[in-house]
């Protein structure tokens, strides 16, 4: 039997900051004053309202969840934090989990109703106990599901937390960052407040751009064309960061042949729902991209690369947005793999020489499902294609996910534990690593920063780009 | 031919198991009626899979050790929990064999399987015990729950033991200890984590539901690379 040396909690001890609530309430942000995005009110029983919310919201999938977990303790070993800190029992996922599961003890089941220190049930006291519930689910998960999948009773560890974070960003008890992101998502339709004209300027620059590369004279980047075959959604960081993306894109439905179109509204695939819980923004974004669909006449929503907005478009919006799906919805890599079995486009894999190791996005291997289309797409683009160990659903988080990229107060924490992360990028000896995220594009960029690995990050997309052959 | 019994195993043997039992299927009822209250949620996507498929590769998770790395790394723990359950089927069997069948346990070597099978639980479950004491990560999760559970059941297998040889002419004790507990856990049970059994087949149809549907269950072969063509077969409908 192993025997670990217990270690101090990890859990980071971060204050409610409220700065930017306060300012979006004087700012008097139309979604602040109609009540679809929530603010902290010290002044109100914060205990009640959460109680209340729990009873109200829980599904028969989380409440069996609640009450399956046997302690094993089996789910440890599954998590990075947890493997990262050896010996800090904070880190078990069945601990963070149990953080919630006790309040539902507490007020929902038999036994903690009527024996509570039987069984660990308790209620939180006050607004500090909640917040430090918001440190336990925002700070020390990134909700990437590998625990659920490694749970041997089937307890859904990830969808516990994303459901605890719902209540609490009911309640305005979020991390600012996640404050943040949601007021864009709300006020502007996009993650990132992308205006409407710094969105048609950048494509317009990227149209411009690939006209000028050798055979894509007639390349064109249309938005809001009705009756197209293919209506593609993007994220925002590929507007402020990345439009070279968009570029790699339009030059594979031009190359292809594809009738296709960018949408001017609706076009954001991303969507901070999934990170903060908070459904009724889920459904907004969602639904966004699914009337765009609909309003265009668009005959499929293609999906760029994108783990949580592949899991939130493709999967739970429709969910969210009660939205029953109309047209198929994909990933753009599935895309691309039709195209390439079709001879739509042709590629020389020649032309990425160097060695390309793949990550698995939790959203789309865990969550979704496309774990073999990228690798048979890289397989067909690269000459040298090395699997990173553990891969495919059992492949670490980028450690980025779950929102966590865009929380400041818990990045010290992710960093530790995203040594998982690099021994994992170092053992393959590759010189780029491949994702299809935007996400974990910059989880990964952090990781090799941090821990200085000679590598690059990539994408699918790019990689198809480099190695397509253009007549002409 | 069995001698008679005394009044005292008779009845415990008998009529007390078998309030105990009643008692715990209304229990039981009540819980599954708890379950579902709570609302289920419904599939508004085209599937990448089946959810049927999904359900059933998740039911019978716990029988391939080799599908989750948990259990992967750690076969020792996956043979402890193969060990542990045996030495369950065991003694809930023994229940009913020495008050129904009590033949069954005239044969020598039936006797001693039972009492391997349970010796070998014993033993687990001492481990186990060791192990939710001893790793932090593991003790700071158990509640008293966890560790009367354990106890119990540690108890039962022992007193299972003891008591299938049915030797009730020698000495009628242990099989008033082992029939005490039976009804005591038939009681206990429905309100304590030992439980877990109701909830499994639940929490492995809902997950497995939502991942077939979304073709992440089962797990595709890497050989298996490539999606469908449009119209035919997994992920055709997007």
């Amino acid at each position: 039997m192993k025997r670990r040396a217990k270690r101090p909690s990890g859990i980071v001890d971060a204050p409610l900051e409220t700065a930017s609530q306060r300012r979006a309430e004087q700012d008097r942000l139309p979604s602040v004053a109609d009540g679809r995005l929530r603010t902290y009110d010290p002044a109100a029983d914060n205990v009640q309202a959460f109680l209340r919310l729990l009873g109200e919201r829980i599904t028969r999938s989380l409440a069996v969840s609640m009450t399956a977990c046997v302690h094993c303790g089996m789910c440890a070993e599954s998590c990075h934090y947890f493997l990262a800190r050896p010996g800090d029992p904070t880190m078990t996922p069945a601990y963070k989990a149990d953080q919630i599961r006790r309040i539902f003890k507490r007020h929902l089941d038999w036994t903690g109703r009527v024996a509570p220190w039987w069984v660990h049930a308790s209620s939180p006291r006050n607004d500090e106990d909640l917040n430090r519930l918001k440190n336990i689910v925002f700070g020390a998960c990134s909700a990437c599901r590998r625990c659920t999948l490694n749970c041997p009773m089937g307890v859904d560890t990830g969808l516990l937390v994303r459901f605890t974070r719902g209540l609490l960003t009911e309640l305005g008890i979020v991390p600012e960052g996640v404050f943040n992101v949601s007021r864009d998502q709300w006020e502007t339709g996009n993650q990132m407040a992308v205006t409407e004209d710094e969105y048609l300027e950048t494509l317009q620059w990227m149209r411009d751009e690939l006209r000028n590369e050798p055979g894509m004279a007639g390349a064109d980047i249309p938005v809001d064309r009705p009756d197209c075959d293919v209506l593609y959604t993007i994220n925002p960081r590929e507007i402020k960061f990345d439009p070279r993306s968009i570029a790699h894109a339009a030059k594979v439905f031009h190359a292809a042949g594809e009738r296709w179109t960018l949408p001017k509204w609706g076009w954001d695939q991303t969507n901070f729902g999934l990170f903060s819980g908070d459904d009724r923004l889920g459904a907004f974004v969602a639904k966004n991209v699914y009337e765009a669909a609909d309003r265009l006449r668009a005959k499929k929503i293609v999906i760029s690369e994108c783990g949580h907005g592949y899991r939130s478009t493709r999967w739970e919006g429709y969910d969210w947005a009660e939205f029953d799906q109309k047209v198929p919805t994909e990933s753009v890599v599935v895309t691309l793999q039709r195209y390439l079995r079709q001879g739509r486009i042709a590629v020389d894999l020649s032309r990425n020489p160097e060695p390309v190791t793949f990550h698995d996005s939790c959203n789309i291997a865990r969550s979704g499902d496309l774990v073999e289309e990228p690798r048979w797409v890289l397989g067909r683009v690269c000459a040298d294609f090395r699997e990173m160990h553990p891969n495919r659903r059992q492949n670490f988080c980028c450690t980025g996910g779950g929102g966590l990229l865009s929380i400041a107060e818990y990045r010290p924490l992710r960093l530790e534990v995203a040594k998982i992360k690099a021994d994992q990028l170092k053992g393959t000896g590759a010189k780029l690593v491949c994702t299809m995220c935007h996400n974990c594009v910059d989880g990964l960029n952090d990781v090799i920063k941090h821990y200085k690995l000679d590598m690059r990050v990539v994408q699918v997309l790019e990689l198809v780009s480099k190695a397509m052959v253009v007549p002409g | 031919m069995r001698l008679p019994l005394s009044g005292h195993l008779r009845l415990l043997e008998n009529e007390v198991q078998i309030a105990a039992l009643l008692f715990m299927a209304v229990v039981y009822s009540f819980r599954l009626l708890w379950i579902f209250r709570f609302r289920a949620r419904r599939e508004r996507t085209f599937p990448a899979g089946s959810e049927a498929a999904g359900i059933r590769y998740s039911l019978l998770n716990i029988m391939m050790p080799w599908a989750m790395e948990s259990t992967r790394k750690r076969p020792w723990f996956y043979v402890q929990f193969a060990i542990f359950h045996l030495g369950v089927v065991a003694a809930i069997a023994a229940t009913f064999i020495i008050p129904y069948a009590p033949r069954v346990f005239e044969i020598g070597a039936v006797v001693r399987a039972f009492q391997i099978a349970l010796a070998a639980a014993v033993l687990v479950g001492l481990l186990r015990l060791a192990r939710r004491l001893r790793d932090p990560a593991v003790r700071l999760i158990s509640t008293v729950d966890d560790f009367l559970s354990l106890l119990l059941m540690i108890a039962f297998f022992a007193a299972g033991v003891l008591a299938v040889p049915n030797d009730y002419r020698r000495a009628e004790w242990p099989l008033l200890v082992f029939f005490g507990l039976t009804a005591f856990f038939l009681v206990y049970v429905p309100f304590s984590k030992i439980c877990h059994y109701l909830y499994y087949p639940f929490t492995r149809y809902y997950l497995g539901r939502s991942q077939g549907h979304r073709g992440t269950l089962p797990p595709r072969r890497p050989a298996a690379s490539g999606r469908a063509e449009p119209g035919h077969g997994r992920g055709s409908r997007g």
